[in-house]
């Protein structure tokens, strides 16, 4: 058989293949198609807001608005000097880094950013809110889904000047500790802070998450991060890429990310956004290909009249092996991207569902990458199913059909 | 109806194909496993659908099989298209034994050599009647456009013209018919077995089936197995089967 003949049979096999699958989804067998594709798309569903949940804890931390484009961040296995060994490692002197940064060509604004979770005190109410520590330089607008432009500029405290006890406050915090713009706080027991702000755009961030924006060198005199005038990260703002390279050379055991970087290595960075996502990978996959090998093999088993016809005008064994093939691989797909619509539907739902009851910000996370992501995972399991099944046809081909 | 014009009933043409002291055998219900003779079941008994049967099949001839139900008509046209084997004695097509091919190559040998026609038609729901049609040419490897073209041909031929992209549930039974004879004749075969061909129709429907049929066979040999008088009337030769062997004295040369 020349390669031509080759081809032209298994296109063939494909094209007799999809259009089974069409047919059968839409007219001939719909109810035992139906119900595949369901199986596929529910488990598609619950994989994406799983893993659209597990990000949003991951992200609910994140420094991460517009004006940001890099990230400055230590290398968790550095050992050399500027780096300060505490519970991860940190930066030292980092406000007279920012100031060589900002100097750089292409940079709009730059700021070393601390962060950690503080006990804050408004009259009767007490919680635990995430406290970040910025140098406001004016480039950037929002820091955390926090508006920071009521913070004053350059961090005085650290040149010197006085103690301003500024704080801006994001909505979920302002509304967890019932305070509004002027209402006196105490944080880590310090009482001169007064909130400036309770504002924000929510949806630049995900998980409920309260948030406070204070001067850095107030944090850092707040936790003891003073002494080496220490800071977690530094988050930069440029329309020039090329800044790039110049920030690589800031700390030598530093990583610079940009925003996808940033997301994918915070993403894989925290264990239980990674250990839910891969949860519900392999509960999905799992689930999927038990429901297609039972559905599609009841379907098969169904079908073997069809089958037996196929043997009887000639089609070979390999023919029909491909047919059926094509037709799991297709239904799973349809699968698929019915489960990447419900999947992210339902990231949507459970944010409105959350934001309506418990919180005031959206809990999941979403992407358009998510649906892709959906269509992938259905295939795989597609793919995982293929062996039984195609075992399945093995024995209820051939022979007489009835 | 009339058998074909100059009957090509001739002994010195070459057999295509030949069943010799044939017997086919099936047995009535499952072997009994290990569990069930540790526990006393015994093996089922046979039940013989063809018996001792010889029959020649020469190039270019129709032949009838007549007989009542239960009488193993359709267990030799199985036989004769490699569908089955026999469990005793040969069948041989264009000289090869089919029991000595395998599931792949008999397969084959009914893709480029046999077309049956059902009578249950067996066409396959999902594909519409060119679909259907152009189905075994999917396995020839023949290109799409070619396949379209030979299809619509032989649509046009048992007179579906205004058929082609509709699907068989959207077709009368006559109109399946047709088109399982257009499927059965697309990979121009060598021999044609039909099983009942109207035996699923109202007699009108089936004559105009039956011309149409005999139109689009041309010269190939054919086999069918009918009750009905009037679709046996195409055979050149009628061979009557009763109890699974040929009632010899009611072997009909017409």
């Amino acid at each position: 058989m020349s390669l031509r003949t080759l081809l032209a049979r298994w296109y063939g096999v494909a094209i007799v293949g999809m259009r089974r699958t069409l047919a059968r989804t839409t007219h001939t067998a719909r109810q035992r198609v139906r119900f595949s594709v369901l199986g596929v798309a529910v488990a598609i569903t619950l994989l994406l807001v799983v893993t659209g949940i597990g990000m949003g804890l991951t992200g609910g931390t994140t420094v991460q608005d517009d004006g940001i484009d890099y990230w400055i961040v230590p290398e968790s296995g550095g050992s050399s000097s500027p780096l300060v060994s505490t519970d991860a490692p940190q930066f030292g002197s980092v406000h007279e880094t920012a100031e060589t940064v900002r100097a750089t060509e292409g940079v709009d604004s730059a700021s070393p950013v601390l962060s950690q979770v503080l006990r804050v005190t408004a009259g009767d109410s007490a919680e635990y809110v995430l406290v970040v520590g910025i140098v406001n330089d004016g480039g950037v607008d929002q820091i955390s889904g926090v508006n920071v432009t009521a913070l004053s500029h350059h961090d005085h405290y650290y040149n010197d000047g006085e103690w301003t006890g500024e704080v801006a406050l994001s909505r979920s915090a302002g509304a967890t500790l019932n305070v509004s713009e002027g209402d006196q706080l105490t944080i880590a027991g310090n009482t001169s802070f007064a909130v400036t702000s309770v504002d924000g755009d929510a949806t630049t961030t995900v998980g409920d998450v309260p948030t406070a924006v204070v001067q850095l060198s107030e944090l850092q005199t707040l936790t003891g991060a003073s002494a080496h005038d220490s800071a977690d990260q530094f988050v930069v703002g440029t329309n020039d890429p090329a800044v790039r390279e110049d920030l690589e050379d800031v700390y030598p055991s530093s990583t610079v990310n940009s925003r996808s970087e940033m997301t994918a290595s915070q993403t894989m960075d925290s264990d239980l956004s990674v250990a839910l996502a891969l949860t519900a990978f392999v509960v999905a996959i799992s689930i999927g290909t038990l429901f297609v090998v039972t559905t599609m093999g009841l379907e098969l088993v169904a079908d073997r009249t069809q089958l037996a016809t196929m043997s009887a005008i000639g089609l070979s064994g390999r023919s029909q092996l491909g047919i059926i093939a094509v037709q799991i691989l297709a239904t799973t797909a349809i699968g698929g991207i019915v489960g990447a619509v419900g999947g992210l539907a339902g990231i949507r739902l459970t944010n409105e569902i959350a934001m309506r009851t418990l919180t005031s910000e959206p809990i999941a996370f979403s992407h358009s990458v998510f649906g892709l992501y959906g269509v992938v995972v259905a295939v795989l399991i597609g793919v995982c199913s293929l062996p039984v099944l195609l075992l399945v046809t093995r024995r209820v081909t051939g022979g007489v059909p009835q | 109806m009339a058998a074909r014009s100059g009957s090509r009933t001739d002994d010195s043409l070459t057999p295509l194909a030949r069943a010799e002291g044939v017997t086919r055998r099936y047995r009535r219900g499952s072997e009994p496993g290990r569990v069930g003779r540790l526990f006393g079941r015994s093996t089922p008994p046979d039940v013989t659908a063809l018996e001792d049967v010889s029959l020649t099949i020469t190039q270019k001839e129709i032949v009838g099989l007549a007989g009542p139900s239960g009488s193993g008509k359709s267990t030799l046209l199985h036989l004769l298209a490699g569908l089955e084997l026999p469990s005793e004695g040969t069948v041989t097509f264009q000289g090869t034994d089919l029991g000595s091919l395998s599931t792949r190559k008999r397969t084959r040998l009914r893709l480029e050599h046999v077309g049956i026609v059902f009578q249950h038609f067996h066409l396959l729901d999902s594909l519409s009647a060119r679909g259907n049609v152009a189905l075994p040419l999917v396995e020839l490897g023949v290109s799409k456009s070619e396949r379209r073209h030979r299809a619509t041909e032989l649509l046009e031929r048992v007179g579906l013209e205004d058929r082609v992209t509709h699907r068989p549930g959207e077709l009368s039974g006559g109109e399946q018919q047709r088109v399982a004879i257009a499927r059965a004749l697309v990979t121009d075969p060598t021999l044609v077995i039909a099983d009942e061909p109207t035996g699923e129709l109202d007699t009108e429907t089936g004559l105009t089936v039956l011309e149409q049929f005999e139109r689009v066979a041309d010269d190939r040999a054919v086999v069918l197995a009918s009750h009905d008088q009037p679709t046996l009337d195409i055979a050149d030769r009628v061979v009557r089967l009763c109890d699974g062997r040929i009632d010899e004295e009611a072997t009909v040369r017409l």
